[in-house]
């Protein structure tokens, strides 16, 4: 005999103890001993078979809490020694029989022989089928046994009948009559209540089987004793049907309309509506306050599950499958986008749909989204030559709307824990039209004020496209862990079809004054297509070695037709500007790697083969001979790839990964026929051009503290280049033009870039106190040939920007920050010329609940642009402000007054120097208005200022 | 709350059994060999299966709004799952890390590994813990700590065996924890920290699902050294149990301020 006992001083045991004491119930004599001996003997049956092992503990009375256990030993006997005298809750239980369970009261003697204790089997079948095959837990209360009928699959429109039917113990006759465990059903509750009166088939035939969590089978008094309160002794079997729980459904959505002075307006809109397997919701949104589409926490809520995707990777190569978790980009069109110039007006909406159940994730949206863009830029730009330096002004008005359709689907289908399967299909539909004018003018700027012409551009274009994408992958897993098979294959195309109307007036002042007009009408297609497929296969070869292999294979198809007329001259096509060329590209790797895998390092090396084959041909017209030989060119390249992940320490993270990148040259480039629509800037492809080539290496570093919330994090990205294309520049005087300046891409060897990014954020004090940094930096060292001279442009660029942010509960937050931009470009051919670009910012911003449910939210921005070689300085400070009031149950409703802008000089400067140019350009934007908006938020909005809700909310 | 107030939360018996009788005990185990048929010695590959979004639900003190949110973007691919295994014997046992990983796309890839042990000797009535927790690595000595637990009366198989179930609910975490232990297995070993149950707890369900830690292959055999105490190399900070317990409610308490979720920061 062996028994543990828990040592318990257990408040409420003692409580419980006392209150048996108090009510009387016991009455504990002087005589009653404080410590018992308990024991007795578990029979599975009244023959006499002892439950040898089985296991008997002694539970508190009211709360089932484990006070001390044992074991049988094979004659079933168990005993507790030295056990305090008191009430308990005995429980025996014992595989394949019920659970038995007894109270016992405080005992008289020493010693209580508790006899005999009978266990009852659990029905055979309910072990065997709900236990064994089903796996499905039985739940046991008192006489009556549950269990889950959801783990028992019928068909879909099945009724309770046939679901009882499937049951083990259960039988259902042709009439529908129920027996179970031989004895006949004689009534049915569900949810323990009584279903249609007595007859229990009404409920079995009417009930959907998908309705119902549990089945529970008990004993209960017969009608006549319940009816008549006399105890006749008879039992009837009755059954309960426990409905499933409503399935976790619902709706939530939210509106906001806003109007504001100098005619601004604003809404949107959004509804969702969800349940276990489905998510469907509509957006919508139109605004004149340049918002080009929703916020992110719209956007999310419109995809929801499918905001971000797994495993979408096609193209495999020495990363491997790709997996993951992707940023799903398909619809961010809707999302807001705005480059801070000039003024639009804004609409647009969607549709999403997304079902997920165990094996399968499906998603299907559309969206439309139009912008209407209103610019004006006054801009300068300044040119250097090894012989001089020209420059031009440039004001410039463009009107151009934008419109795009998009309809997309994806399926992600998991056959079984082996095999899945990705589709994914987007065709989108754009329509864009605009309307460019434009006028230049030319100096001589080492002989200032001499204007040398005067260039006036009217253009229109019209373009309709729409774009194609579809690709599926396939990957199996093999049964040994890390071996694993992937194919994918991929089909694209785009159709553009584009009308240009472009008319240009160049005034020349020198050498002699004169007038040229230029005028043409163009008709431009242009049809590509793209077909791919990869395969990756992965094995592992040790518990630290892993190889694996890709290859892919891609062609493409280009066809452009340019044709060029001049209604001037009888609408003649020009031959000088109009050209049909059709191009493809054949792009082939083969590829394999080796990984090393050990604790906290990861490392491989890979090396691949690959060709990549350039034909074209070129033509006046789609039918006309060709203007010159076709082009066959063809690069052969091996690409070593090398790659380390280490984690020297705990959060403390490493990777450094370098590869040869070879990027051939876009078709457009390749064509030898010049494209402007302003003569005075020609560009013209190059049919000689060949691919980019460069050494790339990425590096990056990562550190969290768990401790203290701190992080940081630094990446670096270089390129080094053994040949690059670049724009090569002739500029020449020309009588009829003025300057001329044309551009070519050409293969130029050397040249690097460099860039680099790091951030962090430091608490200073717990959740109160925090500051946070980042900078970035960056050199790109470009060689071009400007005349056949070289001109090395040496472009650095550092930024660094700290912030400071204090909170102080859930009223108030208040942060300050401050951002120093450096821009230097040095030229090696004119030195003199070097430009030190600067961009600097002050922000300082305050969120305050200062009456309940009434927020202030406030900032001031001040930004400073300068440019000391042209005694540039702009000065840009920026006050918003906005109060708003919660209202309503669950604070559903929020009106808010807002004033942008308050000191009216909202504008938008662009200053960028590089290669041999440097232009600033100035455009005016929405600058001061004030607006009043009101919110309904069916989920109601969070009652306190959040740090994350990003800047200012404008309605 | 102040020191005084916290130990007696720590040191309350409706939470946690302290100091097992174990001259009791150990007739228990004296005996075990003898009586019993059954070998409860050997070892389990438990898979646990983290779903962050329903711990998230578990925390009452992140808003409705943003759980709810995070349910409807995260809620189906929030899972993560880690096996984990465990050496038991009735007098010992030993929970770490497993070398497999239960990730097929991680395979291949092989991070830093966070020390970790639950370590019990049911002989001695001794545990030993090398737990991380907010950055730091932490070596509990102690008594033994079992949780109190309340005897439900439900059937389930786990793994070939047949399973009663038991609950108990951590005063620290707030976790609801509903355990599964087997008739056939007679030793007070389990995952994790939990333990004194009359069979070896086969499965554990935190707050609904927001983890589930269930064995899936198990092997009786003899172990010999496999039970002994491993040597850890990390470094750490000696604290006893209840001083260890005292760091947990301090920093949930933190993080309930903050309204931040504790769990990124000490084991769940």
């Amino acid at each position: 005999m062996y028994f543990l006992l828990l040592r318990v001083k257990s408040a409420r045991t003692l409580s419980a103890l006392f209150t048996l004491f108090a009510s009387g119930a016991v009455v504990l004599t002087a005589q009653t001993p404080s410590r018992i001996t308990l024991k007795g003997t578990v029979l599975t049956d009244s023959v006499g078979e002892p439950a040898a092992m089985a296991t008997v503990m002694l539970l508190h009375p009211t709360d089932s809490t484990l006070l001390a256990f044992t074991r049988c030993d094979e004659r079933g006997a168990f005993v507790f020694r030295n056990v305090r005298n008191a009430v308990y809750l005995l429980k025996v239980s014992y595989v394949g029989y019920l659970p038995y369970q007894q109270r016992l009261l405080p005992a008289e003697s020493e010693s209580t022989d508790l006899g005999m204790l009978v266990l009852k089997p659990i029905q055979r079948a309910l072990m065997e089928v709900v236990v064994r095959t089903a796996k499905a837990p039985l739940y046991i209360r008192g006489d009556t046994i549950e269990y889950d009928a959801t783990t028992f699959k019928v068909p879909p429109g099945s009724t309770v009948e046939d679901l009882l039917r499937r049951l083990p113990g259960i039988e259902v006759d042709d009439a529908g009559n129920i027996r179970a465990q031989g004895r006949e059903v004689r009534r049915i509750y569900v949810n323990g209540k009584t279903f249609f009166g007595s007859d229990p088939k009404l409920a079995t035939k009417n009930l959907g089987a998908e309705t119902i969590a549990k089945v529970q089978v008990f004993d209960e008094k017969s009608e006549a004793a319940r009816l008549m309160g006399v105890e006749d002794g008879k039992q009837e079997r009755a059954m309960n049907l426990e409905l499933k729980e409503e399935y976790k459904k619902g709706a939530f959505g939210k509106a906001t309309l806003a109007g504001g002075t100098d005619d601004r307006w604003a809404s949107r809109g959004s509804y969702n509506r969800f349940d276990e397997h489905h998510q469907f919701s509509l957006i919508g949104y139109g605004n004149n306050i340049n918002e080009t589409g929703v916020n992110w926490e719209d956007y999310s809520e419109f995809k929801g599950q499918n905001t971000f995707q797994d495993l979408s990777g096609e193209d495999f190569g020495f990363g491997g499958m790709l997996y993951g978790t992707y940023f799903s980009t398909a619809e961010s069109g809707l999302l807001n986008f705005f480059d801070g110039r000039g003024f639009t007006r804004n609409g647009g909406g969607g549709i999403n749909y997304n079902f997920d159940n165990k094996k399968t994730k499906a998603n299907a949206s559309y969206i439309y989204n139009q912008t209407h863009l209103d610019l004006d830029e006054f801009a300068r730009r300044d040119n250097f030559l090894s012989t001089g330096v020209f420059s031009n002004t440039d004001t410039m008005h463009l009107d151009e709307f934008r419109g795009n359709h998009r309809l997309d689907g994806r399926m992600e289908r998991n056959f079984d824990s082996l095999n899945v399967l990705i589709v994914k299909g987007s065709l989108s539909l754009s329509h864009s039209e605009k309307q460019e004018g434009r006028q230049q003018r030319f100096f001589d700027s080492d002989a200032p004020f001499s204007l040398i012409n005067r260039i006036s551009t009217e253009n229109s274009a019209k373009q309709q496209a729409w774009t194609l994408s579809s690709s599926a992958v396939f990957r199996h897993r093999f049964r040994k862990p890390g071996r694993a098979f992937a194919l994918s294959t991929g089909y694209s195309q785009q159709v553009v079809e584009q009308r240009e109307r472009f008319f240009s007036q160049n005034q020349l002042f020198m050498p002699t004054e004169r007038l040229e007009q230029f005028r043409t009408r163009n008709l431009n297609n242009a049809n590509s297509w793209r077909l791919k497929s990869s395969a990756l296969y992965s094995e592992p070869l040790s518990q630290h070695w892993f190889w694996q292999t890709f290859a892919n294979a891609r062609y493409s198809d280009n066809a452009t037709n340019r044709q060029v007329r001049a209604p001037d001259q009888g609408d003649l096509r020009v031959d000088s500007l109009s050209v049909f060329y059709n191009f493809t590209e054949q792009f082939y790797r083969l590829g394999s790697s080796l990984r090393y895998v050990v604790e906290g390092f990861n490392a491989s090396v890979g090396l691949a083969k690959q060709q990549l084959a350039l034909n074209g041909r070129f033509a006046q017209d789609r039918n006309l001979p060709p203007l010159a030989p076709p082009i066959r060119r063809s690069f052969n390249d091996f690409i070593p790839y090398a790659a380390v992940e280490l984690e020297p320490m705990e959060d403390l993270y490493f990777d450094l990964e370098y590869t040869y990148v070879v990027t051939p040259p876009s078709f457009s480039n390749l064509q030898p026929v010049p494209v402007f629509s302003n003569p005075a800037f020609q560009h013209i492809g190059n049919p000689e051009l060949g691919p980019e080539r460069a050494h790339h290496l990425q590096f990056s570093a990562y550190y969290w503290d768990d401790a203290s919330f701190a992080s940081m994090g630094f990446q670096l990205s270089a390129d080094g280049y053994e040949s690059q294309i670049t724009f090569n520049q002739r500029v020449e005087r020309s009588d009829s033009l003025g300057i001329l300046t044309i551009t070519r891409p050409e293969n130029v060897t050397g040249g690097h870039r460099v860039s680099s990014y790091s951030w962090g954020n430091v608490p200073i004090v717990k959740n109160r106190l925090s500051l946070s940094f980042n900078g970035d930096a960056s050199r790109r060292l470009a060689p071009a040939f400007v005349n056949d001279v070289r001109n090395d442009t040496d472009d650095r660029y550092w930024h660094l920007s700290t912030s400071l942010s204090l909170t102080l509960g859930s009223k108030f937050i208040f942060s300050a920050s401050g951002s120093l931009g450096f821009n230097n470009v040095t030229y090696s051919i004119r030195s003199d010329l070097n430009q030190r670009i600067r961009d600097h910012s002050a922000n300082a911003s305050i969120k305050w609940e200062f009456l309940a449910k009434t927020f202030l939210e406030s900032n001031f921005n001040y930004r400073l642009f300068r440019n000391p070689a042209f005694d540039f300085r702009q000065e840009v400070p920026i006050i918003n402000v906005s109060v708003r009031r919660l209202f309503g149950p669950k604070n559903r409703m929020e009106v808010r007054l807002a004033a942008f802008d308050l000191l009216n000089r909202r504008l938008a400067v662009n200053q960028r120097g590089t290669q041999n140019f440097v232009t600033t350009s100035i455009s005016p934007t929405l600058a001061r208005y004030f607006m009043l908006s009101m919110s309904y938020n069916f989920r109601g909005q969070a009652d306190k200022v959040t740090k994350n809700d990003g800047g200012i909310i404008i309605y | 709350m102040d020191t005084q107030t916290a130990k007696k939360t720590l040191n309350n018996p409706r939470h946690w059994s302290r100091h097992l009788l174990s001259t009791v005990l150990m007739l228990w185990l004296a005996l075990h060999h003898t009586a019993t048929a059954q070998v409860a010695e050997g070892e389990v590959r438990y898979l646990v299966t983290h779903n962050w979004v329903k711990k998230l639900a578990a925390l009452d003190y992140i808003s409705a709004r943003e759980r709810e949110k995070v349910a409807y973007m995260w809620g189906n691919r929030a899972e993560w799952k880690a096996y984990m295994r465990l050496y038991f014997s009735p007098q010992r046992s030993r929970y770490e890390e497993s070398d497999e990983q239960a990730e097929a796309e991680m395979v291949g890839y092989a991070g830093r590994r966070e020390p970790l042990l639950f370590y019990r000797d049911f002989e001695q009535a001794r545990l030993f813990d090398v737990v991380k927790a907010q950055g730091r690595t932490y070596f509990i000595e102690d008594s033994l700590q079992c949780p109190q637990w309340k005897v439900l009366n439900d059937v389930k198989e786990v793994a070939g065996y047949v399973c009663m179930n038991a609950s108990w609910e951590d005063p620290i975490k707030g976790h609801r924890i509903e355990v599964w232990f087997a008739l056939d297995l007679p030793t007070p070993a389990g995952p994790e920290d939990l333990c004194g149950l009359p069979g070896l707890i086969l499965e554990a369900n935190y707050n609904d699902g927001a983890m589930v830690i269930a064995a899936d292959q198990i092997n009786l055999r003899s172990l010999g050294d496999a039970l002994n105490l491993p040597k850890i190399k990390a470094k750490g900070k000696r604290v006893s149990w209840e001083e260890y317990r005292e760091l947990q409610r301090k920093y949930i308490a933190e993080q309930r301020k903050a309204e931040n979720a504790w769990f990124w920061g000490i084991r769940y």
